[in-house]
């Protein structure tokens, strides 16, 4: 296991200086730069600008630049909000996203799961219907609509919990719920099939005539063989819902880093948008890693090697 | 089996039909909530009808809508920065709620050398919040940091009059004490300019101009913006920056004026504006505007008469308009550019926008020296329009070369060339294609390869037309229509030096109808306007055409 989790971190370094290449040259292709607003700014201005933030530089240079700061774990600096540095902005934002997509990720599987359980014994009757129904809305409606619709609801309608904003843990819930709400869906479905797929295996019968109890079956055999698609789709979810999300951060005022996915880019801020992918790429590949150990974990035929 | 799942069915069914229809019996009796308990008072007004109304004492809440950049007065360039720092910060002289320069740290000036040179004469009572004396020589840092390259401040443009200035901008001059900017002594600024600008006294109420502490930049260096750093002499000062989140202000005990009523001010960036909509009837914002205010509310907030005058309407010192690239066929035809003008009804396209817009005759928006009065008979003529088209070879509008019209990718935007286009095919029977592009691309392609036609917004650095009229100038980078023109350029020239209002605004008039009426390069469309909500508890508010709100005569409370 130590074996993969050093392999894994000698092969990250490649992959995210492939990542920041990338990532760079293809932001320099957009038009547009960080620099032109409204009130276009004459020539000498935007000089001096481009001066300061080596702008003006042959772009090789600018990347080597880049990747030399880079190495030393320095994500650069933002054009937009002046004197804040990347690292900086990422710092205070992401323990935010983190909190939020925690919750939202507990939620997703203590409701997601369970209802794909549900769902899957009582195939092809009203319960299964109404699980599968419930699944099917929460994956169809986007974050926007469940979001307006729960402010609409709990906030304003029933002043039960906060509209917005993000000052104590009763502003946790609704962004929490809304965040959660597509992968929780995901997982019941998923859970649904997996399950069917395991029921319907000789072992089952076997487990059964040898005495198990219904539950004990379900919960032993059949769910633990199901989990397998589950926990690896569990890995990029994870990944997903701690770097944040644009669109709950947006309805809800909540100052997460997954605004700036968006933002970012929209203001060609160069550095923030290398410094979030950056982010991502090492979240995503750290909770790739950790499946990998748990596939090893629920199925010891499953070995571990690279 | 069947009848089970149905029984449970039915049986949530009506569990969460009492949920619902118990809005304050049931479920809001059974939780407290404790935001709103906390430190809040609770408002029964009669006079307001308002039983749930709740405020919080001496503290304001309001919307910035996004984080501001830089808090670097220096550096700053956009409005959620300005509505910050006008509001910790004063500069030489103040806006009066008219728009003209009143006293503010500067007690009185002496003009000389014919409108070439400035003496401010300090208050010599005007202390920073950290009890230090504010000196003439404050202000000579703030502006040669303005002016230094390497500060890199995009609004260095503002004191391009200063002698030396531009050159020293552009690194031709290295020797900062080369500019006609000078302390003589603790409470005297003296300052030389090229060219008797007639609106220099607007320049130094804005916030590029404002003074700032050499110690405190050199010490904190990038981090002086920081709370607990940042040292500011306006009625409040930071006190806490949540980033992406909130902003808190506090009342400056060391403040000369008029101690503020207010306690707290709270900043929060709420980029949702239906959210930020939400919190306001919810009472947990007291005052929002356009950014806060989806279109769909303002019509109902001013239409109805029974929302305890809650609702109020600024109009802005903010023009847009259409332009041509008149090296472009069919726009490099003035009759064409002239024929598009008339055919346009900007009255229309005002009811259509609905956030309270006008109507412009002119590029220079009411009340500034020089603007003229719409008159609807005036600027839209179909009868006169088709004429012109026929006379430019296209009658009825046949065989008119495609074309199109270039946007930002934005809501408001769209509504408004939407209904140019449908104005176009109407009068003239000329199809023209809408193409949207985003933002900074949108820039990109105005700058580099501008189209035949689009649709741009300029909104005033200064109250003075002057702000608006160099636009079109030859030489400036924000004139994309490529027209230029002798005598206009030196009508705004002579009307920028001109000591004499009523010589100023012929002058301006003369450019304005060169430019709107016979060369026609551009249509100007509308002013916007602001749309602000307070609440019943919120007395005091001020804003201004310039878009800038001040909140140091604020009152909340009973």
């Amino acid at each position: 296991m130590l074996k993969l989790i050093v392999k894994r971190i000698l092969l990250l370094i490649p992959l995210l200086w492939l990542i920041a290449t990338l990532t760079f040259f293809l932001l320099r292709v957009l038009p547009g730069g960080p620099f032109d607003s409204e009130k276009n700014l004459p020539p000498e201005i935007m000089a001096n600008l481009q001066a300061k933030y080596h702008l003006d530089k042959p772009l090789p240079q600018q990347y080597c630049y880049y990747i030399q700061r880079l190495s030393k774990g320095d994500l650069g600096i933002s054009y937009k909000y002046l004197d804040r540095s990347v690292n900086d902005i990422l710092a205070s934002a992401f323990p935010v996203s983190l909190t939020l997509g925690i919750a939202a990720l507990c939620i997703a599987i203590t409701v997601g799961i369970p209802l794909g359980i549900f769902a899957a014994i009582n195939k092809d009757n009203a319960i299964d219907a109404a699980c599968i129904g419930i699944a099917t809305l929460g994956v169809s409606l986007p974050g926007f609509v469940i979001g307006a619709l729960l402010i609409f609801v709990f906030g304003i309608w029933l002043k039960l919990l906060p509209v917005a904003l993000w000052e104590s843990g009763w502003h946790i819930i609704l962004p929490a719920l809304t965040l959660a709400a597509g992968p929780t869906a995901y997982l019941a479905r998923l859970t649904r099939t997996s399950m069917l797929d395991a029921l319907n295996k000789d072992w089952v019968r076997t487990a059964r005539l040898k005495g198990q109890s219904y539950w004990q079956t379900i919960l032993k055999h059949v769910l633990r063989n199901a989990l397998v698609p589950i926990i690896t789709v569990l890995g990029p979810l994870s990944a997903i819902l701690i770097t944040g999300s644009f669109t709950v951060e947006y309805i809800y005022a909540v100052p997460g880093m997954g605004r700036f996915f968006i933002t970012a880019v929209s203001n060609r801020d160069y550095d923030l948008v290398l410094g979030t992918t950056l982010i991502f790429s090492v979240l995503l590949v750290i909770a790739n890693t950790i499946v990998d150990i748990l596939y090893h974990v629920l199925d010891p035929r499953i070995e571990i090697t690279d | 089996m069947l009848n089970k799942s149905r029984l449970l069915l039915l049986f949530l069914l009506i569990g969460f039909a009492i949920i619902i229809a118990s809005p304050e019996g049931l479920l809001s009796g059974a939780f407290s909530f404790p935001l709103q308990t906390q430190q809040l008072t609770k408002l029964s007004d009669k006079t307001t009808n308002t039983p749930f109304a709740i405020f919080e004492p001496n503290t304001l809440r309001m919307n910035l809508g996004c984080e501001p950049p830089s808090l670097d007065w220096t550096r700053a360039t956009d409005a959620a920065s300005f509505d910050v720092i006008a509001n910790i910060m004063v500069g030489l002289t103040k806006y009066t709620d008219n728009l003209s320069s009143a006293p503010s740290c500067a007690q009185s000036w002496d003009i000389t050398d014919n409108g070439k040179c400035y003496t401010f004469h300090l208050r010599p009572d005007i202390h920073w919040s950290d009890g230090k004396l504010l000196t003439a020589h404050d202000f000579e840092y703030a502006w040669k940091r303005l002016l230094d390259p390497q500060t890199a401040a995009p609004y260095a443009f503002f004191l391009y009059d200063i002698k030396n200035a531009f050159a020293y901008n552009q690194g031709q001059i290295k020797d900062p004490n080369k500019l006609g900017c000078r302390a003589i002594d603790d409470h005297t600024f003296v300052v030389h300019l090229n060219r008797p600008i007639a609106y220099f006294l607007y320049l130094t109420s804005f916030c590029p101009t404002f003074p700032q502490r050499q110690d405190i930049i050199e010490r904190y260096g990038n981090n002086w913006t920081n709370p607990g750093h940042l040292i500011s002499n306006g009625p409040f000062i930071l006190k806490k920056w949540q980033h992406e989140y909130k902003i808190e202000l506090a009342a400056n005990p060391s403040y000369y004026g008029q101690a503020p009523s207010l306690q707290t001010v709270k900043m929060f960036m709420i980029p949702e504006q239906s959210t930020a909509f939400a919190l306001y009837e919810n009472n947990q914002l007291d005052c929002i505007d356009n950014r806060s205010f989806p279109t769909s509310e303002i019509e109902k907030y001013r239409k109805s008469e029974n929302q305890h005058g809650e609702y109020r309407e600024i109009s802005l010192l903010r023009v847009s308009y259409i332009g041509f690239n008149i090296d472009k066929k069919p726009f490099d035809d003035v009759k064409v550019r002239q024929a598009f003008a008339f055919g346009i009804d900007r009255e229309r396209l005002c009811r259509i926008l609905r956030h309270g817009e006008k109507p412009l005759a002119s590029l220079i928006p009411q009340p500034l020296l020089g603007s003229v009065p719409f008159q609807s008979a005036q600027s839209y003529n179909p009868q006169l329009a088709k004429k012109l088209l026929s006379q430019a070879g296209y009658p009825d509008g046949k065989n008119f070369p495609q074309t199109f019209l270039l946007y930002p990718h934005r809501e408001d935007t769209r509504l408004l060339v939407e209904a140019i286009q449908d104005e176009l095919k109407r009068n003239l029977n000329i199809h023209v294609d809408l193409l949207n592009q985003e933002w900074q691309v949108y820039l990109q392609t105005l700058r580099n390869n501008t189209p035949p036609m689009y649709r741009y917004a300029w909104g005033a650095d200064y109250p003075d037309p002057d702000t608006f009229m160099n636009l079109f100038t030859a030489h400036n980078g924000n004139n994309n229509t490529h027209w230029s023109n002798k005598q206009y350029d030196l009508l705004v020239n002579q009307a920028g030096c001109e000591a004499n209002p009523q010589k100023r605004a012929q002058l301006y008039k003369q450019a304005d109808n060169l430019l709107c009426k016979e060369a026609a390069p551009i249509i100007p469309i509308n002013t916007a306007a602001q749309n602000l909500l307070v609440k019943p508890w919120v007395r005091g508010i001020s804003a201004n055409q310039l878009d800038l709100q001040f909140f140091s005569n604020v009152k909340v409370g009973n």
